[in-house]
């Protein structure tokens, strides 16, 4: 389970700006902006800079199924710097939920919701 | 006059002799044998019956069986009569060849057990005719004398409530064994000792019933007790010795290692060579029974030793020896069987073993006091663990001064005892309750905008609890916050230049940072997954202050039974004899309905970094009353197009928009005036009219 989250995460980035990753309703919450559903992700992405992240925190737990009622699910919470192009370079925190879809053949992560925000407390 | 019976597969259920093959089943302890023919059945409490051998045993004494510890079990047949089988594999007399001293199998005479007179040297014991009765369980070369082999052919004979004597005839596979008649020989059976190595790593009733699990034979054990790291008990037949080897190697710790049992004849444990006759323990009886209170349910052997009516009666009850320990439980046992409160204080109780037995003889104590023992460690205490107390009693202790703090300490009681309610005296922290409005996203959309809000209250209603106790220097009230099986970690940033490591080093030790901590062991071992390991782990960390109206908070995910959010904020360490410092800290809670009024957690991850003075400034200093929060509000349709319009038409942002739509209760014009209201007062920061990256 352990290998599978961390695996995700560096997908995940590799990944960014694409929508592969979501479900189809997730929710991005971006510094507290909504993007709701696949379409807007992608345009959302679409229109963000390029960027640099370095993941600098990873941590993950298992979310109880009472909670999500039997669907897999496991909480991923991360911390790191971000760089967008022609903005200075930011701490943020994100934290997503992944749940598990699984198919016969395998099993396939998706992010059910994400929520991403700069953190400006942070010494720098 | 009974019947010869024969050999087979059921034993003593043979007594009906050439009937029907009978496949006793057993219901152990409570009082029957079903699947027997009409005519037959147990009128005593059986506690097992061994298929193999054939033997029964029951723990009740028979009316004129007094002071004498033999298992039987009570036949009454339809002629009326009452028929009494005793089981008890005494072998025959006689000293056994290839019997070489046991000498090096005793234990020298450690000072711990030395009050309680617990000894296993090898005294010389010998029963009523002098004769060795000593068993050698493995087989020598010289003489084929298994544990199950016995004599010649033997009638049965039947007394009517009286000793029986019985034997079973046949070859090889032997059944029965021949009694004894006397009625005082309580020391007649071989005893074995059996020994855990290593057993003090492992809880006792996972230990104890998982050898039970895989043993043939129901097996009690008698005075169960540590020996430096091993755990030690005794039983009292060659074949329940003989099961119990077999059970050796075949349990597995959690580290997938075997469990060795090892097992050797020994002298009669100290409890039963020591019982206490029967006058004593009609004193005893009298004594107690001064002792109690019928109206609370409530028996107090505070000083035990020092009662009148005992040292008058050369009676000298130290509650650490074994003996005196059991003649207290079964007198508790017998005449007080659902005793509620008990007071052992005052009796230098220094270990638990004894006492624990009273977990499964009387378990309905829900009030125990302990004080002013001589208990120096939780590891005793646990011993009690079964009791499902209410009010525990333990100042006077050593154990008491070992915790850093009161809040380590409590937690420590907690999880030993999660149902206490009241502790030397005190009450505990009342137990949480987050009061709800129940969140539901099933209802239709029109509903969705005052669900939103709902559900912003509701949050704020849960931080602002939750952080009035996190924030009260005592943190054990969080327990009944979270879920049984809840999560928690917590990471701290990793930096490749360790700069902020030395001023987070109280954090550091807990954080779970799979960027840093590669171990799976320590991976697991840092996600807390009970609550009260979450407590205990919360209990650890700096005091804090938080400042609320810091709190930025994401709801960022919901359904019907969950609902995840993000706190990101700032707190101030203030710990006794250091400056404060400030950390930013953000946390992920997810929570989910425990009942129709209350919430609970089930994870809680909680990132701690170090804040820059300048960034945190503001912090502490401006009180704004509530915290600011966006939402996931789930948008109608409806709602997502007046927000598109009313950010064309007004130039804000979606954000903004949203923001002053929901303000206004989607009153769209009313919003609008609002706005150009503002507007031209110079209300609106600019940043409402960024562009969102």
């Amino acid at each position: 389970m352990d290998k599978r989250r961390r695996v995700s995460v560096t997908d995940y980035y590799s990944l960014l700006n694409t929508s592969l990753l979501y479900l189809d309703k997730a929710t991005l919450i971006w510094n507290g902006n909504v993007v709701t559903g696949l379409e807007a992700l992608a345009n959302f992405f679409d229109m963000l800079p390029s960027s640099e992240f370095q993941v600098n925190m990873l941590d993950c737990q298992p979310v109880h199924e009472q909670a999500t009622q039997a669907q897999t699910t496991v909480l991923v919470v991360t911390s790191g710097t971000v760089k967008f192009d022609g903005n200075k370079q930011h701490y943020f925190n994100q934290n997503f939920l992944l749940t598990a879809q699984t198919t016969a053949n395998n099993t396939v992560w998706k992010i059910a919701s994400d929520c991403f925000r700069f953190q400006d407390w942070a010494a720098i | 006059m009974g019947a010869p019976f024969k050999r087979g597969y059921d034993g003593v259920l043979e007594l009906q002799a050439q009937e029907e093959h009978l496949t006793a089943c057993l219901k152990l302890g409570a009082g029957y044998i079903l699947n027997l023919p009409k005519y037959l059945y147990c009128v005593n409490k059986v506690e097992s019956y061994n298929p193999y051998s054939g033997i029964l045993h029951s723990n009740e004494k028979g009316k004129n069986i007094t002071g004498f510890q033999k298992h039987y079990a009570v036949f009454k047949k339809p002629d009326g009569k009452v028929y009494k089988y005793r089981g008890d594999d005494s072998s025959p007399k006689g000293r056994n060849e290839g019997w070489s001293s046991f000498q090096d199998h005793f234990d020298k005479r450690s000072p711990r057990y030395e009050d309680d007179g617990y000894e296993t040297q090898p005294s010389h014991h010998c029963d009523d005719d002098g004769s060795m009765v000593m068993r050698n369980v493995h087989e020598g070369p010289k003489e084929r004398h298994s544990p199950y082999s016995f004599q010649s052919n033997r009638r049965v004979r039947w007394h009517r409530e009286g000793n029986i004597h019985v034997t079973v005839w046949g070859n090889g596979k032997p059944v029965m064994r021949e009694m004894r008649e006397n009625p005082q020989d309580g020391a007649q059976g071989s005893w074995f000792k059996v020994t855990i190595p290593h057993g003090i790593k492992y809880d006792k009733i996972w230990l104890m019933n998982s050898i039970q699990s895989l043993c043939s034979v129901y097996f009690t054990p008698v005075d169960f007790h540590y020996v430096k790291n091993g755990a030690r008990f005794f039983v009292q037949k060659a074949s329940t010795a003989s099961a119990l080897m077999d059970v050796s190697y075949k349990i597995y710790d959690e580290k997938n290692q075997k469990i060795p049992i090892f097992v050797n004849p020994s002298a009669v444990p100290y409890s039963v060579r020591n019982k206490l006759g029967p006058e004593k323990m009609e004193k005893l009886k009298l004594a107690f029974s001064k002792r109690f209170d019928v109206s609370q349910q409530s028996l107090d052997l505070q000083k035990l030793r020092f009662d009148p009516n005992l040292v008058g009666h050369d009676i000298e009850m130290i509650l650490n020896r074994r003996n005196c320990m059991a003649a207290a439980l079964q007198i508790i046992r017998k005449n007080f069987p659902e005793l509620l409160s008990l007071n052992l204080s005052c009796n230098k109780l220094y270990h638990l073993d004894g006492l624990s037995d009273i977990v499964h003889m009387v378990p309905t104590i829900k009030i125990l006091d302990l004080s002013k023992n001589e208990l120096n460690s939780m590891w005793e205490l646990n011993k009690m663990k079964g009791l499902k107390l209410e009010e525990l009693w333990l100042q006077g202790n050593p154990l008491c001064d070992s915790f850093p703090d009161q809040s380590t300490y409590l937690s420590a009681i907690i999880e030993c005892f999660p149902k206490l309610l009241r502790l030397d005296g005190q009450e505990l922290p009342s137990p949480v309750v987050i009061a709800s409005h129940t969140p539901c996203a099933t209802k239709p959309s029109k509903e969705t905008c005052k669900e939103s809000d709902t559900l912003k209250n509701m949050i704020l209603q849960f931080l602002k609890q939750y952080y009035l106790i996190y924030d009260s220097g005592n943190r054990s009230g969080l327990l009944s916050a979270y879920h049984h099986k809840a999560c928690f970690s917590l990471t701290i940033p990793f930096h490749s230049e360790d700069l902020a490591l030395s001023s987070l080093c109280a954090y550091f030790k807990n954080s779970r940072n799979m960027k840093k901590v590669k171990d799976p062991d320590l991976r697991v071992q840092q996600l807390k997954h009970t609550n009260s390991d979450i407590v205990r782990a919360l209990c650890v960390l700096p005091q804090t202050q938080h400042d609320l109206s810091s709190f930025l908070v994401d709801m960022w995910f919901q359904t019907g039974t969950l609902l995840c959010f993000s706190v990101n904020g700032v707190f101030k360490e203030v710990e006794e004899g250091s400056q404060d410092c400030v950390r930013a800290f953000t946390r992920t809670f997810i929570i989910t309905p425990a009942s129709s009024s209350s919430l609970c957690i089930v994870n809680d991850e909680l990132f701690v970094m170090e804040a820059s003075p300048k960034n945190t400034q503001s912090a502490f200093s401006i009180p704004v009353p509530t915290p600011s929060t966006s939402s996931v509000a789930t948008l109608s349709e409806e709602q997502q197009q007046m927000v598109q319009a009313f950010s064309t038409q007004s130039g804000m942002n979606c954000q903004w928009s949203q923001k002053c739509l929901q303000d206004n209760e989607w009153n769209y014009t009313r919003a609008g005036q609002v706005f150009c209201m503002f507007k031209t007062e110079g209300k609106i920061p600019e940043e409402a009219f960024k562009e969102i990256p």
